[in-house]
Parts: structure tokens; C-alpha cells; sequence
């Protein structure tokens, strides 16, 4: 597993990420059948994003707050701010070419 | 503006080229890649798409001209912007250079979709990059070192004939002040 920025962050972004990992591998091959109805894409959505909190929104807090930190320790907090603002991309864009 | 794009298929279905997506680091081809943090992640609670900010560490030796025109370093960080869709089985990718932005961007975007003709068993990848000097700032800011330079100029111009005029000044009031001087001493 790759490292973090900050080499005290890594141990909570290994953790981190393993949750997310098996959460997601759980998550996405039902999720594709899931979609096929609408209602039924919405309630297993609703349902595994609950779930997902449930499982690594401790250590994700715990993770967050030791990498923001690192972020503005390395000075990037301006040049990320910069970037958010040029491209929020908070939603998926068409495809283009 | 320069461009790239590639394409290729994997031979492996959608689900698992995604599963994999995050495991792609590290990997020993990959070695400029040191670290990936994860800024941000929603899951949305309606759709089911999973967006993910990262922040990735590279170390990429760059030409010796390079470092010592912008003055960069070997760290250098990018943004990257994730969007997995189930629903739809495409995932996006958008990555910007948060190092040298001042200077260029270079925004590359990924796409991994199921092979149309082999969907269970393929899946396509596209990658296209435009990198882009930043002309305007370099404009605006040449422009800015002009008025700087004319109005540091202006001013330097300025104390330089007043300091001048100051010294002739002196200088001549004192030389007429001498001879009256010693005229003086002479009749006491």
C-alpha cells in the first residue's frame, strides 16, 4: 500500500483505506445490478453509503484531520484552495472527446 | 497547447478494472508515485456514485533548466478528482498539477468503460492530457515587472535630482561661505 504525504499519517491511511476497500469490493458488483431499477439502485445506495459511514467514518476523521494538517503544513492548502475553485469537478462531466 | 490521448483495452471485466483502480499504487513502473492521500470521498446517497479527491506525491527529476527557471523541486503534487458510476459502469478520472500551476496545467482525464462489444469480459481506457502554458499570467505578470521596474525608476529618478541638487547646494554655498571667512580672520 502507497504511502502518505506525511509519514504520521500513514499508519491511519493504511487503516483507512483498507476500509474503504472492503466496503467498495462489497459495494459495487450489487450496486450494478442494483441499478437496473431506479428505486432499487436509490435503497441499496442509501443503504451501503450508511454503512460506509458506519464502518470508516471514525478512522476517516481521524485520517482527515491528519492529513489536512500535513497539507498545510507542506504549504499545498492555498495551491488545493486554488484548484477547488478553478475546477470543483463535484459532478462527473459528459464525455467529451 | 500541447495534447495526448491513448487508448487500450484490458482484459479484464469493468467491476474488477475498478476494484483494481485502487490498488494501483505502488507498483515498480510506476516509482515517481511516493504517495496518495485521500482529501475527500462521497458516496451519494441517491445515486450511488462514489466521488474521491486525492492528493498524489510524485518525484520526477525534472531537465536542470526547468528547476532553475520556475524553481521547482523533485516533489511534485497533483489533484485528482475520481467518479465511479455504477449505474452507468463508467468511471472518470481528472487529475491537474498542483505543482508549477502558476506557470502551466497540465488536466488529464481517464475514462474506463466496458469493452461495447466484449462487456463482461473488457474493458476500454482512455486517456487524453492538455498541457497549457499559462499565457495570460505570464503576460500580466511581465507586465507587472515593467510598471514595477518604470515606477521604481521613477522614484530613484526623482531622489537622484534632489540629492543632487542638495549636494551642489551645499557645495557652493560652503565655497562661498570660505572666502568670506578668511576675509574675515584677515581684517580682525
Amino acid at each position: 500500500m502507497s504511502q502518505s504525504l506525511s509519514p504520521e499519517c500513514t499508519p491511519l491511511k493504511k487503516v483507512y483505506d483498507s476500509c474503504f476497500n472492503s466496503w467498495f469490493e462489497g459495494y459495487l458488483e450489487p450496486a450494478i445490478a442494483a441499478s437496473t431499477k431506479p428505486e432499487q439502485r436509490t435503497e441499496y445506495a442509501k443503504r451501503k453509503a450508511e454503512e460506509f459511514q458506519a464502518n470508516c467514518g471514525k478512522v476517516w476523521e481521524q485520517y482527515k484531520a491528519c492529513v489536512q494538517g500535513a497539507v498545510k503544513e507542506k504549504g499545498l492548502d492555498q495551491l488545493l484552495e486554488q484548484a477547488r475553485e478553478e475546477n470543483p469537478l463535484m459532478e462527473p462531466t459528459p464525455p467529451s472527446k | 497547447m500541447h495534447f495526448f490521448s491513448q487508448a487500450f483495452t484490458y482484459e479484464h471485466p469493468w467491476h474488477h478494472v475498478v476494484i483494481g483502480m485502487w490498488h494501483k499504487y505502488p507498483n515498480s513502473k510506476c516509482t515517481h508515485v511516493v504517495s496518495i492521500d485521500t482529501l475527500d470521498r462521497t458516496v451519494d446517497p441517491k445515486t450511488g456514485i462514489i466521488r474521491t479527491e486525492r492528493l498524489m506525491g510524485c518525484k520526477q527529476k525534472a531537465p536542470a533548466w526547468i528547476v532553475k527557471f520556475f524553481g521547482g523541486s523533485e516533489d511534485a503534487f497533483v489533484r485528482e478528482i475520481s467518479f465511479v458510476d455504477p449505474s452507468t459502469q463508467n468511471v472518470q478520472i481528472t487529475s491537474v498539477n498542483l505543482s508549477l500551476s502558476q506557470f502551466a496545467t497540465c488536466y488529464e482525464q481517464i475514462h474506463y468503460s466496458p469493452n461495447p462489444h466484449n462487456p463482461l469480459q473488457q474493458t476500454d481506457f482512455t486517456q487524453t492530457a492538455e498541457v497549457q502554458a499559462r499565457l495570460a499570467i505570464w503576460r500580466s505578470a511581465a507586465n507587472g515587472l515593467e510598471k514595477w521596474l518604470v515606477q521604481r525608476f521613477e522614484q530613484n529618478a526623482q531622489l537622484g535630482k534632489s540629492g543632487f541638487t542638495e549636494i551642489l547646494r551645499q557645495l557652493w554655498e560652503e565655497r562661498a561661505q570660505v572666502p568670506l571667512q578668511q576675509g574675515g580672520s584677515e581684517s580682525s
